[in-house]
C-alpha cells in the first residue's frame, strides 16, 4: 500500500445477494486534511454507490450514524479519522449485537422496544398549572448528564449484557432515560417506574463493566445512572420519597 | 416479558433483582470475613493439635463453617445461573450453530442439573464432615 493511501476495510452484506457477510477492502487517497469518518464514507460511496449507511445531521445531534470504528462504537460524523487510524487502516462494522439490515445499517427494533418499555415521558396526573410545571434550579440540575442522550445506541450495543439478553435487559441507553424521569421532580410515578425495573434482568444484568461510559459520544455516564437506580431499588419503598414530597 | 421456559430459573423470576444482588454481595462479604478470621487464627496459632481441634470443633466455628459453605453454594448458584442465562440461550447459542440454538433449553437444563447436583453434593459432604467428625 502506498504511503499516500488509506485502507478501509468495510463490513458488507446485502441479504438479496450475499449468503454471508464479508469484509471488503477499499483503498483511497489520503485526504489533504483531517476529515471525519462520515466524510470518508461519502468519498467511498462516490466510488462504490452500493455502500449503505445511515446519516442525517452530520454533526453529532441526530445519532443516526453510530457504527463500530476500529473496534469501538462511535458516531462517524464526529470521529476524526486521525483519532482512529491504525497504520493507515480503518475498519468499519455495524453496531454489534443488532441484526444487520444491510452493510452498516442495523435493525434497531429491540433497542427502541426497551426505550418504549421505560415510558420515556413525564407522568404527572395532578392538574396542570396554567403555564408550566416549575422546577427549582437544584432539581433542574439533577437532569444534567441525563437528558442529553441522543439514542444513537452506541452504548447499548457495546454492552455484552445487552447482546445476550436484548429482550430482557433494558440496556444503558434506556436505563439512562429511565433515571432521567425517576430523577425528575415533576414526575410522580417514581415507585411504579422502579417496580417495572425490579426484576432480575432489567437493571441487575448490568455488571458495571462501563463499556457504555467508554463509548458514549456525548460523554454521558449511563453506569452512574444505573448505580442510582440500583441504590433506589435497594431502599425500602417506604423510604422513596416521590417528587411531590409524599411517601 | 418473555423468558425462556426453564424450571430452574422459575425461582429467580419471583425474586426481586435487588434480593439476588444483595445475596451475592453480602454472601461474598461473609465468606471474606470467615476466611480472613481463619487465616488470622492460623497465623497466630500454636502447633498444638489439641488447641486446633478445640477451635475447629467449637459450635460457633462449626456453625460459621456450615453457613460459609451454604453461602458459597448460593453465591456460586447465582453466578452460574447468570452465566447460563447469558451464554446458553436460544439467541446466544444461535451465534454458534442453529442446531444448538434449537436445543438451548435442554442444554441449559443439563447445565443447571450438573451444577445444582454437584453443589448439593458438596454441601452434603461438607456438612457431614463438620457435624459428624
Amino acid at each position: 500500500m502506498s504511503g499516500n493511501q488509506l485502507e478501509v476495510s468495510m463490513y458488507r452484506y446485502n441479504p438479496e445477494q450475499d449468503k454471508f457477510p464479508y469484509m471488503k477492502k477499499y483503498k483511497i487517497d489520503k485526504p489533504a486534511r483531517d476529515i471525519m469518518v462520515l466524510d470518508l464514507l461519502h468519498l467511498l460511496k462516490e466510488e462504490d454507490e452500493s455502500i449503505s449507511y445511515r446519516r442525517s445531521c452530520r454533526e453529532g445531534v441526530c445519532g443516526s450514524d453510530g457504527m463500530n470504528i476500529n473496534g469501538k462504537n462511535g458516531l462517524a460524523c464526529i470521529t476524526p479519522i486521525s483519532s482512529v487510524l491504525k497504520k493507515d487502516k480503518i475498519e468499519l462494522r455495524p453496531l454489534p449485537g443488532l441484526p444487520v439490515i444491510r452493510d452498516l445499517v442495523v435493525d434497531m427494533t429491540e433497542f427502541y422496544a426497551q426505550y418504549e418499555k421505560i415510558k420515556p415521558f413525564l407522568q404527572n396526573n395532578t392538574t396542570a398549572p396554567e403555564q408550566e410545571r416549575l422546577q427549582s434550579p437544584e432539581d433542574r440540575d439533577k437532569l444534567d448528564g441525563l437528558y442529553e442522550c441522543i439514542l444513537c445506541a452506541c452504548c447499548s450495543t457495546s454492552c455484552p449484557s445487552f447482546w445476550w439478553n436484548p429482550d430482557k435487559f433494558v440496556g444503558p441507553a434506556a436505563l439512562l432515560q429511565a433515571y432521567r424521569f425517576i430523577a425528575d421532580s415533576r414526575d410522580l410515578e417514581t415507585v411504579e417506574r422502579l417496580d417495572e425495573l425490579s426484576d432480575p434482568f432489567s437493571v441487575y444484568r448490568c455488571h458495571g463493566i462501563m463499556n457504555c461510559v467508554s463509548v458514549c459520544p456525548k460523554g454521558l455516564n449511563p453506569n452512574k445512572a444505573i448505580g442510582e437506580i440500583k441504590s433506589m431499588l435497594l431502599k425500602s419503598k417506604k423510604n422513596i420519597i416521590t417528587s411531590d414530597g409524599t411517601n | 416479558m418473555a423468558y425462556d421456559n426453564n424450571w430452574v430459573i422459575w425461582v429467580f423470576l419471583f425474586m426481586k433483582g435487588s434480593l439476588i444482588w444483595s445475596i451475592q454481595r453480602y454472601s461474598s462479604l461473609f465468606i471474606l470475613a470467615y476466611f480472613v478470621y481463619f487465616v488470622f487464627y492460623l497465623l497466630n496459632a500454636t502447633d498444638s493439635y489439641h488447641e486446633w481441634s478445640l477451635f475447629i470443633s467449637s459450635f460457633e466455628m462449626r456453625a460459621a463453617t456450615s453457613l460459609t459453605a451454604l453461602l458459597i453454594i448460593l453465591h456460586a448458584y447465582i453466578g452460574l445461573w447468570t452465566v447460563g442465562t447469558d451464554y446458553l440461550t436460544k439467541r446466544t447459542l444461535g451465534f454458534l450453530n442453529k442446531g444448538l440454538s434449537n436445543q438451548a433449553n435442554l442444554i441449559r437444563g443439563i447445565y443447571y442439573f450438573i451444577f445444582i447436583f454437584s453443589g448439593l453434593l458438596y454441601l452434603g459432604v461438607i456438612l457431614y464432615i463438620i457435624w459428624t467428625i
